[in-house]
C-alpha cells in the first residue's frame, strides 16, 4: 500500500517536475528575448547622446551590415525618428527620443527583475523536486531489496 | 508504446487519432490567438501614443524596410481599421476553440468509456 502510495507521489511529482522545467525554460527564454531588447536600447542612447554633441553636416558612416557602412551627412541634428509599434515611426526631438529610450529601458529593467524572480522561485521548486524524487526513488529502490 | 496501441480495438485507435488531431488543432488555434492578441495590443499601445503626438507630427509608416512618411489621421484610421479586423478573427477563432474544446471532451469522454467500460458504467 505504501509502495503504491509512494509511486503515485512520484508520478506526480515527476509531471509537476516536467511542468516547472517548462515554466523555467519559458522564462529563460523572455529574460533572454529581455536582455537582448535592453542591450538595443543602450545602444540607441549611446548613439542618440553620440549625436546630440555632433553639428549638422557632420560626416557619419552608418551600418548597412556585414560590417559594412555608407558615408552620410547629418542633415538635422536635433530630429531622430523613433518606432512607436506597429509599424509606425514618429519624428521626435532629441530629449524626447533619450525619454522614451529611457522610459522603455526602466520598464524592461522592471519586467526583468519581475522575470528574475519568478525563475528564481521556479528554479527552488525545480530543484527542491528533484531532492524528493531523489529520496523517493531511494526508499523505493530499498523496498524492493 | 505505439505496440501498447496496436494492441488496441481498431475504433479506439482511430479515436486516440482523433483525440491527437484535435489537440493539435486545438494548439494551432490558440497560438494564432496569442499572435492575434499580440497584434491588438501593440496597434492599441501604438494608437495610444499616437493621441499624445501633434496633429502636425511628423509621422512615418514601414513599408516593408522603407519608411514612408503619412499623415496622423490616416495612420489613425488605418490602424483602427486593422484593429477591428483583428478583433473580427479573435470572435472567429474564439468559436473555433470553443467548438474543439466540445469535441475533444467528448471523443476523451468515449475514449474513457473505451478504455474502462466496467468503471464508466458503474457511474453511470
Amino acid at each position: 500500500m505504501a509502495t503504491v502510495s509512494k509511486d503515485e507521489e512520484l508520478r506526480k511529482l515527476s509531471m509537476e517536475l516536467r511542468y516547472f522545467e517548462q515554466t523555467a525554460e519559458a522564462l529563460q527564454q523572455r529574460l533572454g528575448m529581455m536582455n537582448a531588447a535592453m542591450t538595443d536600447l543602450t545602444y540607441a542612447n549611446m548613439t542618440l547622446e553620440s549625436i546630440e554633441k555632433e553639428k549638422e553636416n557632420a560626416e557619419l558612416l552608418v551600418p548597412i551590415g556585414g560590417s559594412s557602412y555608407v558615408k552620410v551627412k547629418l542633415a538635422e541634428s536635433d530630429k531622430v525618428v523613433v518606432g512607436m509599434g506597429a509599424g509606425v515611426s514618429v519624428e521626435k526631438t532629441l530629449p524626447e527620443a533619450k525619454a522614451v529610450v529611457k522610459e522603455r529601458l526602466d520598464e524592461l529593467e522592471k519586467s526583468r527583475a519581475a522575470g528574475q524572480q519568478q525563475l528564481s522561485q521556479v528554479v527552488e521548486r525545480v530543484n527542491h523536486g528533484r531532492a524528493r524524487m531523489e529520496e523517493l526513488l531511494a526508499e523505493l529502490r530499498q523496498g524492493q531489496q | 508504446m505505439s505496440d501498447e496501441i496496436s494492441k488496441l480495438p481498431p475504433q479506439v485507435q482511430e479515436r486516440l487519432l482523433r483525440l491527437q488531431q484535435l489537440q493539435q488543432t486545438l494548439q494551432t488555434i490558440l497560438q494564432q490567438k496569442q499572435q492575434v492578441d499580440a497584434e491588438q495590443a501593440e496597434i492599441d499601445q501604438t494608437l495610444a501614443e499616437l493621441e499624445k503626438t501633434a496633429d502636425d507630427a511628423v509621422i512615418y509608416k514601414a513599408a516593408g524596410a522603407l519608411l514612408v512618411k503619412a499623415d496622423k489621421a490616416k495612420v489613425n484610421a488605418d490602424l483602427t481599421e486593422r484593429k477591428e479586423l483583428l478583433g473580427t478573427r479573435v470572435t472567429v477563432l474564439a468559436r473555433q476553440e470553443e467548438r474543439m474544446r466540445s469535441q475533444l471532451k467528448e471523443v476523451q469522454t468515449k475514449l474513457q468509456e473505451d478504455l474502462n467500460p466496467v468503471s464508466a458504467q458503474s457511474q453511470q
